[in-house]
């Protein structure tokens, strides 16, 4: 009886197309909650966000960041040389919501906490080409003028259920937005002490292997312009770090210290440039001409 | 045969402000991808590129996509079913209600208060917004399937229904939060939890607004075009069943080498390939509806948009599954490839249905005949050169991105610094934006040919106003 | 092969038994002018 076929009773079609939609969703959606956030993802070393971290926090929303930063690595070889340890489940149980992006625009920044130091940020924040000539980045000076608002920082700590002191509270009278946003970013991705893990030990001996070369001057001065100036100063005359114009190092100090970094003191460790760049950075600071 | 008093007032009112936040869609568009060679232009705070990417989207999926979905249906659904629209007041208090949400959905992005979850930005006050449109919009198209007067349920009926329970579904479960004020909520899941009910509602919004509507459009306005019949209505169910089944398991593709549980990512990698056959089992009965038919390609403007339309929805498909295999996913996520693929969709797909649908109605809602075929395809032939050159540069930029973010040297380390990579890509973005100056070159026309079109084409005939 | 083996083999198995299903059905052909007819109706209302 043609006249009774399912095809033709509009209410029968739609009950039956949303059990179909219902069998995926509860295989890829619903049953992970069994396995995800529980006692087998817990890092014990991972804790909420700090009032200021979570207003940052918010502020990262706000702007949107998240439109052009990811923060997640991913498990392969050349994301964690560039970023750092790859990202654990457990280290986002506090994050509502997660914020791991879907566009790199600008690079990750799961691993940020630690990389740069405060100063950095404060200066980046309000005029990223100021320190990366070639940055795409929007200008974020504006966080300087707004203040944090205590209150409303306390009501989202409590609905989020993470722990604060009311000394915690009355230290944010005052705080800017940029206070905040900085606190965020150093927070991000120190929930695991993958840093020490990281850390670089250089063995064996250490030789120049293109020592006073002018195409090697020439190259570490290109490296130096990008990687180093933005603290170094252009002329290396010193800045959020330390002047390099004095010669005080050797060659294979020099390397040492630029190739593993002074990471608990704000000055990142470049092995990732690889020995090649490292030597020739070494070359431009050692043996430029100087004026 | 007696006469139904089809509501065509509503349809033209929703194509008229569908095409307005079009037009912004574009507009913003432009903008951002200006911004992004020359980061003067943004204005903080209003006026960034973090602030105003959602509006982009929003207002490319909610506002166009959806608020021509919206005349379409209701066009559609009174067609299919000969009779008229179930309630009339109500669809008149969703077109104002739509327009409100709209707004309210820019101010409020513009503002900052954003959840800022993908394609579900809108803080939970204008969320719920949506599920009031979202209802008022459901039961009317249902209540007049219910009542039709036609017996027989063509396919584009049945991509309807799926489409306005999936959004229903997801939507409410993607919403669930807890609010703090007016404007701030956070979300009910943390972590790879709320990534994967993300990514879960993100895919099927794809489906479920970019595909299943669409089709349903492509499926009434292609033989109506032609005036030949589709192919196979058998093979168009078969395709219905199994894609909305496929779709639902796939959206851990956008998660792959993520902490999100593994087995859940393989199942998305596997659904995403097997997505494949139903996509193309639309994408065949399209091109076989036109066996005799290909003369029209030359001959009948509406039929270049739709094959057009339905080719790049088959490309479109075969690159999606390359790009949910773990190993290509790899190299390309994260890069520019994806707004590549992304806009193929949108502008292409899309886009290029809706202008073949809106084309097709306009004798219908105007009473007039177009005002100038040479500008349609004029029109056409603009958006097409548009987005290629869109999408084309964007996937090369993609490739070299990710070769040198991923080239390494002798020594283990990397080629490449972040900065490296990134200042290669200024040229792509020109291109870009370029492309994208052209589309919007292409929607005026358009936009001119419909007014010239309202305010003096010449009279169509009686017969085909009220058919 | 552990359970989880057999459970995604025999829900495979299971997926594929009614998709054979529906394709039968859609493609007996006593249902074939039924499930075409929809086709034909949509054009003869202009
Ligand atoms: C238009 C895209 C864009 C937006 C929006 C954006 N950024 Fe960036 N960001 C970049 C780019 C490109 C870089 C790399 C160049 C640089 O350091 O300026 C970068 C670099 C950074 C860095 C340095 C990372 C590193 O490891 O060197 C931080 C920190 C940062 N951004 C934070 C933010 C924050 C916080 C926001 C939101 C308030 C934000 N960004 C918004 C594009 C963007
Ligand atoms: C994020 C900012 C930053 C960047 C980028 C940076 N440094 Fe540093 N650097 C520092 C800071 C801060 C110190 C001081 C560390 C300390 O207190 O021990 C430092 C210390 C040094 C020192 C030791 C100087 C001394 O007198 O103690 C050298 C040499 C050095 N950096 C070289 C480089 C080179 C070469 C580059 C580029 C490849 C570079 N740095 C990039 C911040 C930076
Ligand atoms: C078989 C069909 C499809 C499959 C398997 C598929 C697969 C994918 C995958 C794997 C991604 C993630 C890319 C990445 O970030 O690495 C993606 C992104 C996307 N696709 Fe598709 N796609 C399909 C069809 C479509 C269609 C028809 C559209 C319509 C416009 C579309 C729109 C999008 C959008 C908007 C995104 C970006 C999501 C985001 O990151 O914000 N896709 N797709
Ligand atoms: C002239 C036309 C357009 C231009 C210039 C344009 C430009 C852009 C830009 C610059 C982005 C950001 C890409 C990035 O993250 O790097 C974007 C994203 C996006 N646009 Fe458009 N767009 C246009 C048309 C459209 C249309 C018509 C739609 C929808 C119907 C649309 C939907 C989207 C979506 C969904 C995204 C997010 C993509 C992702 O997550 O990867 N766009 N667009």
């Amino acid at each position: 009886m043609s006249s009774h076929a399912w095809e033709k009773k509009p209410v029968l079609l739609l009950i039956l197309a949303t059990v179909t939609i219902l069998v995926g969703t509860i295989f890829t959606m619903v049953l992970p909650f069994a396995w995800v956030n529980t006692e087998h993802d817990r890092i014990e070393t991972v804790s909420p966000y700090s009032p200021l971290e979570q207003a940052g926090r918010d502020l990262y929303i706000r702007e949107g960041c998240n439109n052009c930063h990811t923060q997640t690595v991913r498990p392969l070889v050349a994301e964690v040389l560039r970023y750092g340890d790859y990202s654990k489940s457990g280290e986002f149980i506090y994050d509502r919501p997660h914020l791991w992006g879907s566009r790199r625009t600008g690079p990750d920044l799961a691993r940020l906490g630690g990389k740069y130091p405060d100063e950095w940020h404060y200066q980046h924040m309000v005029a990223p080409t100021s320190m990366i000539p070639k940055s795409n980045m929007p200008a974020y000076g504006f966080l300087n003028d707004n203040l944090i608002d205590p209150d409303a920082v306390k009501k989202a700590m409590d609905v989020l259920g993470f722990p604060y002191s009311s000394n915690d509270i009355a230290q944010l009278e005052g705080k800017t937005e940029m206070d905040a946003m900085v606190a965020y970013l150093q927070k991000l991705g120190t929930g695991i002490p993958w840093r020490k893990a990281a850390e670089v030990e250089i063995i064996g001996e250490l030789v120049n292997p293109f020592p006073k070369e002018p195409t090697a001057i020439a190259a570490g001065e290109l490296l130096y312009a990008e990687n180093c100036a933005a603290c170094h100063g252009e002329e290396l005359e010193g800045q959020i770090g330390p002047e390099l114009d004095q010669d005080v190092y050797s060659d294979d100090e020099l390397f040492e210290l630029i190739y593993v970094g002074v990471t608990d003191a704000g000055m990142p460790s470049f092995a990732s440039l690889g020995s090649t760049k490292v030597w020739q950075i070494v070359n431009f600071i050692n043996y430029r001409e100087t004026p | 045969m007696e006469t139904v008093n089809y509501n065509y007032a509503i349809v033209r009112s929703f194509i008229t402000w569908s095409i307005i936040w079009g037009v912004v869609t574009v507009l913003v568009g432009v903008l951002i991808s200006f911004q992004l060679v020359l980061p003067e232009l943004n204005f903080a705070p209003y006026l960034t590129y973090g602030r105003l990417r959602p509006i982009h989207t929003n207002a490319g999926i909610f506002g166009w996509g959806i608020g021509s979905f919206f005349a379409l249906f209701y066009y559609m659904v009174q067609r299919l079913c000969r009779t008229s629209l179930w309630s009339d007041g109500l669809a008149k208090f969703q077109l104002w209600f739509f327009n409100a949400t709209i707004i309210t959905a820019a101010v409020t992005l513009l503002l900052g208060y954003t959840t800022s979850k993908e394609y579900h930005e809108l803080e939970w006050p204008v969320d719920i917004m949506v599920v009031i449109l979202w209802v008022a919009f459901a039961i009317n198209i249902i209540m007049t399937i219910v009542k039709r007067r036609e017996p027989q349920m063509y396919v584009s009926l049945w991509f309807m229904l799926a489409s306005l329970v999936g959004v229903a579904i997801l939507y409410l479960v993607n919403a669930a939060e807890v609010p703090v004020s007016l404007f701030k909520s956070y979300s009910a899941y943390a972590g790879t939890n709320d990534a994967n009910v993300q990514w879960w509602f993100g895919h099927n919004a794809v489906a479920m607004v970019l595909t299943a509507p669409p089709l349903a459009v492509f499926y009434y306005f292609l033989p109506k075009a032609t005036g030949a019949p589709i192919y196979s209505h058998r093979l168009s169910i078969v395709a219905f069943w199994s894609l909305i089944f496929m779709y639902l398991w796939t959206g851990a593709h956008h998660l792959l080498w993520t902490p999100v549980p593994d087995w859940v990512q393989t199942l998305a990698m596997a659904f995403s390939v097997m997505l494949i056959a139903p996509s193309w089992g639309s994408v065949f009965n399209g091109y076989l509806t036109m066996n005799g038919q290909w003369h029209q390609m030359r001959e009948n403007y509406l039929v270049k948009f739709l094959i057009l339309g339905i080719t790049f929805y088959g490309l479109q498909t075969l690159q999606g599954p390359l790009q949910a295999v773990r190993s290509f996913s790899s190299f390309i996520h994260y890069t520019e490839w994806v707004p590549g693929h992304v806009h193929m969709g949108a502008m292409g797909w899309v886009s290029l249905v809706l202008f073949a649908a809106i084309y097709y109605l306009v004798p219908k809602i105007y009473g007039r005949e177009l005002y100038s075929i040479p500008l349609a395809n004029l029109h056409f032939w603009l958006v097409l050169v548009g987005q290629l050159i869109y999408s084309i540069s964007l996937w090369v930029a993609g490739l070299q991105q990710a070769g040198m973010w991923h080239a390494m040297n002798n020594d283990g380390s990397l080629t490449y610094t972040f900065m490296e990579a990134f200042v290669e890509m200024y040229p792509y973005w020109w291109m870009r934006g370029v492309g994208g100056l052209i589309y919007l070159v292409g929607i005026l026309v358009f936009i001119v040919n419909l007014i010239k079109t309202a305010q003096g084409g010449k009279p169509a005939p009686e017969a085909i106003q009220n058919a | 092969m552990d359970w989880a083996s057999v459970l995604y083999l025999g829900f495979t198995f299971g997926l594929l038994v009614i998709f054979i299903l529906i394709v039968w059905r859609t493609y007996q052909a006593k249902n074939k002018r039924r499930l075409e007819e929809p086709k034909h109706r949509m054009l003869d209302d202009d």
